[in-house]
Protein backbone atom coordinates (compact mmCIF):
# COMPACT_ATOMS: atom_id res chain seq x y z
CA UNK A 1 0.00 0.00 0.00
CA UNK A 2 1.83 3.65 -1.00
CA UNK A 3 2.18 5.96 1.71
CA UNK A 4 -0.58 8.06 2.93
CA UNK A 5 0.06 12.00 0.91
CA UNK A 6 0.85 14.75 3.51
CA UNK A 7 -2.25 16.58 2.49
CA UNK A 8 -4.65 13.32 3.94
CA UNK A 9 -2.55 13.50 7.23
CA UNK A 10 -2.87 17.23 7.59
CA UNK A 11 -6.77 17.18 6.57
CA UNK A 12 -7.08 14.65 9.57
CA UNK A 13 -5.20 16.12 12.35
CA UNK A 14 -6.62 19.55 11.78
CA UNK A 15 -10.39 17.88 11.62
CA UNK A 16 -9.94 16.10 14.99
CA UNK A 17 -7.55 19.62 16.53
CA UNK A 18 -10.33 21.70 15.26
CA UNK A 19 -13.79 20.14 14.88
CA UNK A 20 -16.16 22.09 12.67
CA UNK A 21 -18.92 22.27 15.15
CA UNK A 22 -21.52 19.46 14.55
CA UNK A 23 -19.37 17.45 12.74
CA UNK A 24 -16.72 14.83 13.47
CA UNK A 25 -15.06 13.13 11.34
CA UNK A 26 -12.12 9.72 12.71
CA UNK A 27 -10.38 7.78 10.38
CA UNK A 28 -10.35 4.23 11.03
CA UNK A 29 -7.53 2.69 12.64
CA UNK A 30 -6.55 -0.09 10.04
CA UNK A 31 -7.22 2.26 7.09
CA UNK A 32 -6.55 5.74 6.94
CA UNK A 33 -8.50 7.22 4.10
CA UNK A 34 -11.87 5.70 5.65
CA UNK A 35 -13.63 7.69 8.28
CA UNK A 36 -16.50 7.54 10.39
CA UNK A 37 -18.54 10.50 10.15
CA UNK A 38 -21.47 12.10 11.84
CA UNK A 39 -23.43 15.57 11.12
CA UNK A 40 -25.81 16.66 13.47
CA UNK A 41 -28.95 18.40 11.62
CA UNK A 42 -29.25 21.79 11.30
CA UNK A 43 -31.06 23.86 14.04
CA UNK A 44 -34.81 24.77 12.58
CA UNK A 45 -34.57 21.94 9.96
CA UNK A 46 -36.64 18.54 10.05
CA UNK A 47 -33.44 17.52 10.91
CA UNK A 48 -33.01 19.46 13.99
CA UNK A 49 -31.60 16.89 17.29
CA UNK A 50 -30.97 13.94 14.78
CA UNK A 51 -27.13 12.93 14.44
CA UNK A 52 -26.74 11.54 11.35
CA UNK A 53 -23.84 9.12 10.37
CA UNK A 54 -22.45 8.75 7.30
CA UNK A 55 -18.86 7.03 5.89
CA UNK A 56 -16.25 8.57 3.77
CA UNK A 57 -13.85 7.48 1.79
CA UNK A 58 -10.62 9.34 0.11
CA UNK A 59 -10.07 7.12 -3.40
CA UNK A 60 -6.17 6.77 -4.28
CA UNK A 61 -6.52 9.70 -6.69
CA UNK A 62 -7.93 12.19 -4.19
CA UNK A 63 -7.88 15.43 -4.85
CA UNK A 64 -8.20 15.13 -8.16
CA UNK A 65 -11.25 13.53 -7.46
CA UNK A 66 -13.67 13.88 -4.95
CA UNK A 67 -14.38 11.78 -1.94
CA UNK A 68 -16.52 8.91 -1.73
CA UNK A 69 -19.47 9.89 0.95
CA UNK A 70 -22.85 8.27 2.10
CA UNK A 71 -25.36 8.70 4.83
CA UNK A 72 -25.61 5.48 6.56
CA UNK A 73 -28.67 6.37 9.04
CA UNK A 74 -31.75 6.56 7.47
CA UNK A 75 -33.04 9.93 6.28
CA UNK A 76 -36.23 11.70 4.52
CA UNK A 77 -34.46 14.11 1.98
CA UNK A 78 -35.23 14.59 -1.57
CA UNK A 79 -31.52 14.59 -2.79
CA UNK A 80 -30.31 11.87 -0.67
CA UNK A 81 -31.85 8.22 -1.59
CA UNK A 82 -32.57 5.29 0.32
CA UNK A 83 -29.02 3.62 -0.02
CA UNK A 84 -27.83 7.16 1.25
CA UNK A 85 -26.33 8.43 -1.79
CA UNK A 86 -26.12 12.50 -2.14
CA UNK A 87 -26.76 14.33 -5.05
CA UNK A 88 -24.64 17.60 -4.32
CA UNK A 89 -22.27 19.53 -7.04
CA UNK A 90 -19.43 19.30 -5.72
CA UNK A 91 -19.39 15.50 -5.18
CA UNK A 92 -19.59 15.13 -8.81
CA UNK A 93 -19.09 17.59 -11.32
CA UNK A 94 -18.19 20.67 -8.88
CA UNK A 95 -15.32 19.06 -7.65
CA UNK A 96 -12.31 21.04 -7.16
CA UNK A 97 -8.57 19.88 -5.43
CA UNK A 98 -9.50 23.22 -3.41
CA UNK A 99 -11.80 21.42 -1.64
CA UNK A 100 -11.49 19.55 1.12
CA UNK A 101 -13.35 17.08 4.01
CA UNK A 102 -14.03 19.89 6.02
CA UNK A 103 -15.78 21.53 3.52
CA UNK A 104 -17.20 19.06 1.90
CA UNK A 105 -19.05 18.02 5.23
CA UNK A 106 -19.89 21.84 5.70
CA UNK A 107 -21.73 21.68 2.22
CA UNK A 108 -23.55 18.22 3.23
CA UNK A 109 -24.78 20.06 6.25
CA UNK A 110 -26.01 23.03 4.40
CA UNK A 111 -27.78 20.55 2.16
CA UNK A 112 -29.85 19.08 4.91
CA UNK A 113 -30.94 23.03 5.99
CA UNK A 114 -31.87 23.77 1.76
CA UNK A 115 -33.36 20.32 0.30
CA UNK A 116 -33.73 21.16 -3.11
CA UNK A 117 -36.88 18.78 -4.59
CA UNK A 118 -36.02 20.10 -8.07
CA UNK A 119 -32.47 18.62 -8.42
CA UNK A 120 -33.71 15.14 -7.13
CA UNK A 121 -31.98 12.26 -6.23
CA UNK A 122 -34.73 10.16 -4.60
CA UNK A 123 -37.86 10.80 -6.88
CA UNK A 124 -40.86 9.47 -4.96
CA UNK A 125 -39.27 11.87 -1.79
CA UNK A 126 -39.13 15.17 -4.10
CA UNK A 127 -42.45 14.85 -5.65
CA UNK A 128 -43.88 14.73 -2.16
CA UNK A 129 -42.03 17.47 -1.23
CA UNK A 130 -43.48 19.54 -4.22
CA UNK A 131 -46.59 18.43 -3.40
CA UNK A 132 -47.17 18.18 0.02
CA UNK A 133 -44.29 20.19 1.39
CA UNK A 134 -46.25 20.00 4.97
CA UNK A 135 -46.22 16.72 4.96
CA UNK A 136 -42.84 15.54 3.67
CA UNK A 137 -40.86 17.73 6.12
CA UNK A 138 -43.34 16.05 9.15
CA UNK A 139 -42.10 12.47 7.93
CA UNK A 140 -38.49 13.90 7.66
CA UNK A 141 -38.72 15.34 11.47
CA UNK A 142 -40.26 11.78 11.94
CA UNK A 143 -37.56 9.42 10.62
CA UNK A 144 -35.16 11.69 12.30
CA UNK A 145 -36.58 11.06 15.59
CA UNK A 146 -36.91 7.39 14.58
CA UNK A 147 -33.43 6.63 13.35
CA UNK A 148 -31.03 9.83 14.14
CA UNK A 149 -31.53 9.84 17.42
CA UNK A 150 -28.24 9.18 19.67
CA UNK B 1 46.46 37.83 14.16
CA UNK B 2 46.21 36.70 11.02
CA UNK B 3 44.11 33.97 9.75
CA UNK B 4 44.77 31.96 6.74
CA UNK B 5 41.81 30.14 5.31
CA UNK B 6 42.49 26.51 4.40
CA UNK B 7 38.76 25.34 3.34
CA UNK B 8 35.75 27.16 3.36
CA UNK B 9 32.49 25.56 2.06
CA UNK B 10 29.22 28.15 0.76
CA UNK B 11 25.79 27.89 1.71
CA UNK B 12 23.28 29.17 0.41
CA UNK B 13 19.57 29.36 0.56
CA UNK B 14 16.59 29.63 -2.36
CA UNK B 15 12.96 29.91 -2.23
CA UNK B 16 10.87 30.32 -5.31
CA UNK B 17 8.90 33.85 -5.37
CA UNK B 18 6.04 33.30 -5.59
CA UNK B 19 2.50 35.53 -4.85
CA UNK B 20 0.15 35.62 -2.29
CA UNK B 21 -0.54 31.96 -0.73
CA UNK B 22 2.78 29.61 0.21
CA UNK B 23 1.07 26.08 0.45
CA UNK B 24 -0.03 24.53 -3.27
CA UNK B 25 -3.75 24.62 -3.18
CA UNK B 26 -3.52 20.90 -4.56
CA UNK B 27 -1.52 19.51 -2.25
CA UNK B 28 -0.80 21.56 0.27
CA UNK B 29 2.34 21.53 0.77
CA UNK B 30 4.39 24.39 1.27
CA UNK B 31 5.72 25.92 -2.54
CA UNK B 32 9.52 25.36 -1.33
CA UNK B 33 8.96 22.05 -0.69
CA UNK B 34 7.99 19.25 -3.62
CA UNK B 35 5.04 17.89 -5.15
CA UNK B 36 3.83 14.56 -3.97
CA UNK B 37 5.51 12.91 -6.73
CA UNK B 38 9.08 14.13 -6.78
CA UNK B 39 11.54 14.22 -4.24
CA UNK B 40 14.15 17.10 -4.82
CA UNK B 41 12.51 20.85 -4.64
CA UNK B 42 13.46 22.93 -6.96
CA UNK B 43 14.28 23.08 -10.74
CA UNK B 44 12.40 19.02 -10.79
CA UNK B 45 9.65 20.64 -9.28
CA UNK B 46 9.07 23.64 -10.50
CA UNK B 47 6.12 25.87 -9.79
CA UNK B 48 3.45 27.60 -12.22
CA UNK B 49 1.28 30.62 -11.70
CA UNK B 50 -1.77 31.54 -13.61
CA UNK B 51 -2.76 34.67 -15.14
CA UNK B 52 -5.69 34.69 -12.19
CA UNK B 53 -1.98 34.81 -9.62
CA UNK B 54 -3.16 31.33 -8.39
CA UNK B 55 -0.11 29.11 -7.99
CA UNK B 56 0.29 25.85 -7.89
CA UNK B 57 3.30 22.91 -8.35
CA UNK B 58 3.24 22.59 -11.67
CA UNK B 59 2.99 18.44 -11.55
CA UNK B 60 -0.06 18.97 -9.41
CA UNK B 61 -1.86 21.29 -11.79
CA UNK B 62 -1.22 19.29 -14.90
CA UNK B 63 -2.67 16.03 -13.07
CA UNK B 64 -5.61 18.28 -12.17
CA UNK B 65 -5.89 20.00 -16.10
CA UNK B 66 -6.03 16.01 -16.72
CA UNK B 67 -9.12 15.31 -15.36
CA UNK B 68 -12.35 15.65 -16.94
CA UNK B 69 -13.73 17.27 -14.28
CA UNK B 70 -11.24 20.23 -13.87
CA UNK B 71 -12.90 21.40 -17.61
CA UNK B 72 -9.60 23.24 -17.55
CA UNK B 73 -10.76 25.84 -14.76
CA UNK B 74 -8.38 26.76 -12.19
CA UNK B 75 -8.89 25.02 -8.74
CA UNK B 76 -9.15 28.04 -6.82
CA UNK B 77 -11.43 30.61 -8.94
CA UNK B 78 -13.02 28.26 -11.42
CA UNK B 79 -11.62 30.34 -14.11
CA UNK B 80 -10.10 28.72 -17.06
CA UNK B 81 -6.23 28.43 -16.18
CA UNK B 82 -4.25 30.20 -18.35
CA UNK B 83 -0.28 30.85 -17.88
CA UNK B 84 0.93 34.34 -16.42
CA UNK B 85 2.25 34.80 -20.13
CA UNK B 86 5.88 36.54 -20.81
CA UNK B 87 3.94 39.58 -22.09
CA UNK B 88 1.99 40.11 -19.19
CA UNK B 89 4.88 39.51 -16.85
CA UNK B 90 6.67 42.07 -18.83
CA UNK B 91 3.69 44.08 -17.79
CA UNK B 92 3.59 43.89 -14.69
CA UNK B 93 7.38 44.36 -14.50
CA UNK B 94 6.90 47.73 -16.71
CA UNK B 95 4.48 48.52 -14.01
CA UNK B 96 6.76 48.30 -11.15
CA UNK B 97 9.35 50.15 -12.67
CA UNK B 98 7.15 52.90 -13.64
CA UNK B 99 6.01 52.75 -9.87
CA UNK B 100 9.29 52.96 -8.72
CA UNK B 101 10.22 55.62 -11.45
CA UNK B 102 7.01 57.87 -10.07
CA UNK B 103 8.22 57.40 -6.47
CA UNK B 104 11.02 58.81 -7.40
CA UNK B 105 10.21 61.39 -8.43
CA UNK B 106 7.53 62.64 -6.15
CA UNK B 107 10.21 62.16 -3.33
CA UNK B 108 12.52 64.30 -5.54
CA UNK B 109 10.00 67.25 -5.38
Amino acid sequence: MNALPKRISKETERLVKEPVPGISAAPHDDNLRYFDVTIDGPTSSPYEGGTFKLELFLPEDYPMVPPKVRFLTKIYHPNIDRLGRICLDVLKSNWSPALQIRTILLSIQALLGAPNPDDPLANDVAQKWKEDEKTAIQTARDWTKEYAKA
Amino acid sequence: MKVKIKQWNAVSVWQWDVPNDEVCGICRVPFDGVCPVCKYPGDDCPLIIGKCAHSFHLHCLLKWLETETSKGLCPMCRQPFETADDAQQQQQVEETQRLHHHHRRTSEV
